[in-house]
């Protein structure tokens, strides 16, 4: 089932989405696009490249409560709280940040224990996926292609967006997404060469090249676990490194999470956070041993973790190409130059 | 956001406090749970841990100490951190008195591979505080529903002084029993230390366990851990028959805040407990 509206119709769709539920979009910042929930529907704009933040954020939020107490009084007093989610619709989200959900996935409510939280946001979530527009050129700092990830995948959506100049084209993905389009009663059908279009576009999104490099799953964790004991390449590779964090932040995939205890006066919340491995304190043991004291074990931890660890203990990388820990480090560091360089540190003993 | 949710501890009480060493800064707390419920579904063995929650301080992982022959309760032996690194959560527990209530989340982590070692000759050599899940092993294989489940049992155990020897009525009363040999040994005795001294590393080649059908359980600071391996080398133990049980800084327990990773593994949920030949596969990074 293809449908379409107009550009200038986004505020009805998004009015009829707001209706049934929470609406989460890109819209126009100071800095960026960023996710954000809508409370204007002429807020949602679709005619960016990619958000700063990830829309991780949807299902693993910077900061999640997990239980209201009151210092001095017993813990029985103590109150979870409750996530009472209404229907979300995650709008607009890239493929391959899309895929980023199906990695996290794994790590979250597929494998060991499951976390509630982002399991509860991820059942009440429907996602609008959109295509990258490939009439652009790609932007540097991307490489989702060498992740084997399309500018169109539809895949991981419950809806899909293609648009074309000032048509949005939705297409049902999941049983989940066609409930939900069957009650847009105001889309109207696309035409034969639209849905021609439609599919051609989905069908060339593997030709649209983003930076590639040869990346074997199996054998770039291998790769990783050879050069792990190589202090002059990692030290090379993060003499820049500030410990900034920024590249966990803005990352899809990054799942590091802080549980901290937050009192004022003696109202408090415990609560998860985001956190990094780039940061120093990050692995500080109560006995004062750390092992993680240096800039360039930091970082490998990150870059080995994604690229090796991941993938030993799950199956697939965890990364995928989107280019924004590159694009926001404040010093330049490339994840994917690391990746390239980690293949050739074999053959050169310096780098 | 209350049922099954692994984030959210079990309220107990406190229901004994041991003072174990003249410093003062290492007690054992006995604790029950306040819903019955949470205290039948709390199964554990020996060598996994919990998470002793404490609202306003945070939460802090520390192995079982007690057994799970001994119903109806649960031990944790807590040292009160704070020289280099503040211990909020320890020193709050230290600061509480019998009848106080926390919260426990657990049990977490694998225990020690208990199939694995079952008809096995068993040695289990521990030093200073990092006994508390070999006590916890040792009481539960001492059962008398476990006892001839295992072969000869010998606990090789030392601290820096008799003072910090933890569980001593305990060790007490290992030394009576026949079917266990238990070695005690401190670095320097004081004036009323008629007994053996030594260093750990050293009493192990003394003693001269044989590696055959036996498994050796060692717990105990790094530098311990550095010469008495050697001597289980010499003495022709495999890598596969060495374990020991890893500690890192942690939060959840439960393998998804991505601390406690050595390589590929959680220490949390992949460990605590790791043979020396899977820690050998993984990258130096602990």
């Amino acid at each position: 089932m293809l449908k379409k509206t107009t550009i200038d119709k986004l505020p009805e769709l998004a009015a009829a989405l707001m209706e049934k539920g929470t609406l989460v979009a890109p819209i126009k910042e100071d800095a960026g696009f960023n996710f954000r929930e809508i409370t204007d529907t002429k807020q949602v704009d679709l005619i960016f490249h990619n958000t700063i933040i990830s829309p991780k954020s949807a299902f693993f939020p910077q900061v999640e409560d997990f239980v209201q107490y009151q210092t001095g009084k017993s813990i029985l007093e103590a109150a979870p709280v409750e996530l009472n989610l209404k229907p979300t619709f995650l709008f607009g989200v890239r493929p391959c940040d899309v895929k980023s959900f199906q990695i996290m996935d794994i790590h979250f409510s597929g494998t060991g224990v499951v976390d509630p939280y982002w399991q509860k946001r991820r059942e009440a979530t429907i996602i609008f996926g959109f295509a990258f527009d490939m009439n652009e050129v790609a932007d540097a700092a991307e490489f989702y292609h060498t992740l084997g990830i399309g500018a169109a995948d539809p895949e991981g959506s419950d809806i899909f967006m293609v648009r074309k100049d000032d048509i949005l084209m939705l297409k049902v993905i999941t049983p989940k997404g066609e409930k939900l389009m069957t009650g847009l009663s105001f889309l109207i059908d696309a035409s034969a060469d639209e849905i021609k279009y439609f599919d051609d576009y989905i069908a060339k999104g593997h030709d649209y090249k983003t930076r590639y490099t040869c990346v074997d799953t199996e054998a770039i964790a291998r790769e990783f676990e050879a050069i792990f004991d190589n202090a002059d390449f990692w030290t090379k590779i993060s003499d820049a490194c500030l410990s900034c964090g920024v590249c966990t932040f803005v990352c899809p995939t990054c799942y590091c999470f802080d549980i901290c205890d937050e009192t004022l006066f003696s109202q408090g919340t415990r609560r998860r956070v985001w956190d990094a491995c780039m940061f120093t304190d990050f692995t500080l043991e109560a006995s004062g041993h750390n092992p993680r004291t240096k800039v360039y074990q930091r970082l490998r931890q990150k870059v080995c973790h994604k690229y090796s660890y991941h993938i030993r203990k799950y199956g697939v990388i965890s990364c995928v190409g989107c280019g924004r820990c590159t694009r926001y480090c404040p010093v330049n560091i490339d994840i994917f130059s690391i990746v390239e360089e980690a293949v050739k540190a074999k053959w050169y003993k310096r780098l | 956001m209350t049922t099954n949710n692994p984030y959210i501890p079990m309220p107990v009480a406190i229901s004994k406090v041991i003072d174990e060493v003249d410093t003062h800064d290492i007690k054992t707390f006995r604790f029950t749970f306040l819903n019955e419920e949470d205290g039948k579904n709390f199964k554990y063995l020996p060598g996994q841990f919990a998470e002793l929650s404490i609202y306003g301080k945070g939460e802090s992982p520390i192995g079982i100490a007690s057994s799970p022959t001994q119903a109806g309760y649960v031990e944790f032996t807590v040292q009160r951190a704070g020289t280099i690194v503040p211990g909020l959560v320890t020193a709050a527990l230290h600061d509480m008195d019998e009848g106080g209530t926390i919260g426990l989340r657990g049990p977490l982590g694998h225990s020690w591979p208990i199939g694995f070692l079952e008809k096995k000759n068993i040695v289990v050599v521990g030093g200073g505080f990092a006994f508390t899940t070999l006590r916890s092993l040792i009481n539960f294989m001492l059962h008398d529903d476990n006892r001839s489940r295992f072969g000869e049992i010998t606990v090789i155990y030392g601290a820096r002084t008799p003072g910090l020897l933890l569980y001593k009525d305990e060790l007490a009363q290992w030394e009576k029993r026949d079917d266990i040999k238990t070695v005690i040994t401190v670095d320097k005795g004081d004036d009323t230390w008629t007994r053996r001294q030594g260093f750990v590393p050293a009493v192990c080649r003394e003693v001269a366990p044989s590696p055959k059908n036996t498994v050796a359980v060692i717990c105990g600071p790094p530098i311990m851990i550095k010469f008495t391996l050697p001597v289980f080398f010499e003495l022709g133990f495999s890598k596969e028959n060495i374990l020991t049980s890893l500690e890192m800084r942690m939060k959840c327990g439960i393998g998804k805040c991505g601390r406690c990773n050595v390589g590929y593994k959680y220490v949390c949920s992949d460990g605590p407990v790791f043979s020396l030949a899977q820690l050998e596969e993984l990258p130096r990074d602990f």
